[in-house]
């Protein structure tokens, strides 16, 4: 049996970039990170604000758990690869411009020398081939596309930065035992599964469960309670709907 | 000892708003006014980081942040530093990109990698409200805490 993914997350990869206004590789990461999302891979990627983890709600502090995530650090610093792991959840991948790249002439945070550019250019087609990777997408280069064989990307979406400033994560929180527990994702579960026509009490768990699992640890020996808790939230969220 | 103005831009990089917070941010601190305010990238209060800490706590700081988020203000809170958020308050010194495009909604600001003119203009206007700020904390602070003066003064005001 196959899980059944809500439609937002599995195909789009978080770009998190330090974005530090004190030094040129500051401003290496932050366009880099654009270059991907507006050009390289605009139908993959999105983008949160790193001091978002802090400002803004349990959604978005639930990015790194929802998306499989690229941190772009300045230097080894790497606020942004620690700010995600400490606030949200570990990146898949990390790349730090101090590392990618050796010289001191990228001209400065406000204005990037030529040499600064290039090398925005350098670290864009590095976290590209990260994306890539954590897709499982193999990139045709002369087309500038997927190759055939892989899954295409959808299209529709405008090529412009996605920042999700105010939009978060979907979350609920359920009543598990005696304890609250923030679910990742369970809304957007639920009205999927109620769209496919799946309702509850219509051996749906099992299939729901396994959705659930994929954004949300079960902690071991608590299963049964877990799955309680989440199908009881689930049919009052169908007697809601009807 | 001296204590510089801190001055903490919104780090967002998906909206124009947060662009032009950064390039606003910049102009004061690099061209208006250098001797008298401190820029301090909000990745490291994020992450924390001592120093920055340190620059910020006890300091008189303005904000500017890119949306309704208001990530540089809250951090900079979190941080230790003064900014006076209340609309009723004396002296703000919270600002928000919005607000300052309110005030001069010609200047639209397009493009997130580059501002567009009108972007670039708005930046100028809003870099223009923080030095104004940043002279009337810097005459409210004690002599010994001043440093110096209107060195940075000469900047093209566009």
């Amino acid at each position: 049996m196959g899980v059944t993914m809500p439609d937002l997350p599995k195909k789009k990869v978080g770009i998190v970039a330090c974005s530090g206004e004190e030094m040129a590789e500051g401003a290496v990461t932050r366009l880099a990170a654009l270059r991907v999302l507006e050009q390289l891979r605009p139908n993959e990627t999105v983008t949160i604000c790193l001091p978002l983890f802090l400002a803004g709600g349990e959604g978005d502090r639930a990015f790194a758990r929802f998306y499989p995530t690229i941190a772009i650090d300045g230097c080894d610093k790497r606020c942004a690869a620690r700010g995600t792991e400490m606030y949200s959840g570990k990146p898949a991948a990390s790349i730090v411009v101090t590392e990618a790249i050796q010289t001191n002439h990228l001209g400065t945070a406000r204005r990037l020398s030529e040499t600064g550019m290039q090398a925005v250019d350098v670290v864009a087609e590095q976290v590209a081939q990260q994306v890539d990777e954590l897709l499982g997408v193999t990139w045709d280069r002369k087309q500038g596309q997927p190759s055939k064989e892989a899954q295409p990307a959808e299209e529709s979406e405008a090529k412009i930065a996605t920042c999700s400033c105010g939009s978060g994560i979907p979350i609920q929180k359920v009543r598990v035992d005696s304890q609250e527990v923030t679910f990742i994702a369970l809304p957007l579960i639920f009205e999927q599964f109620r769209d496919a026509g799946k309702l509850s009490g219509d051996g749906a768990t099992a299939e729901l469960m396994e959705t659930v699992k994929v954004y949300n640890p079960i902690p071991d020996g608590q299963e049964a309670a877990y799955t309680q808790a989440v199908m009881r939230e689930y049919a009052a969220f169908c007697q809601e709907k009807n | 000892m001296t204590q510089r103005v801190v001055i903490v831009p919104c780090s967002g990089i998906g909206k124009s708003y947060g662009t032009v917070a950064r390039e606003g941010a910049f102009r004061v601190t690099e061209d208006l006014r250098p001797d008298t305010t401190q820029l301090i990238p909000l990745s490291l209060l994020v992450l924390g980081d001592e120093q920055a800490r340190a620059d910020v706590a006890g300091a008189q700081a303005i904000t500017i942040d890119g949306c309704k988020l208001a990530c540089a203000t809250k951090m900079v809170a979190e941080s230790g530093g003064q900014v006076a958020r209340d609309p009723s308050a004396s002296l703000r010194t919270s600002l928000v990109v919005l607000d300052v495009f309110r005030r001069h909604r010609d200047l639209k600001p397009q493009g997130v990698s580059e501002l567009n003119e009108g972007g670039q203009q708005l930046a100028h206007a809003l870099a223009d409200e923080v030095a104004t700020l940043v002279d009337q904390l810097t005459d409210s602070l004690p002599l010994t805490q001043r440093n110096g003066g209107r060195a940075g003064d000469g900047g093209d005001n566009a």
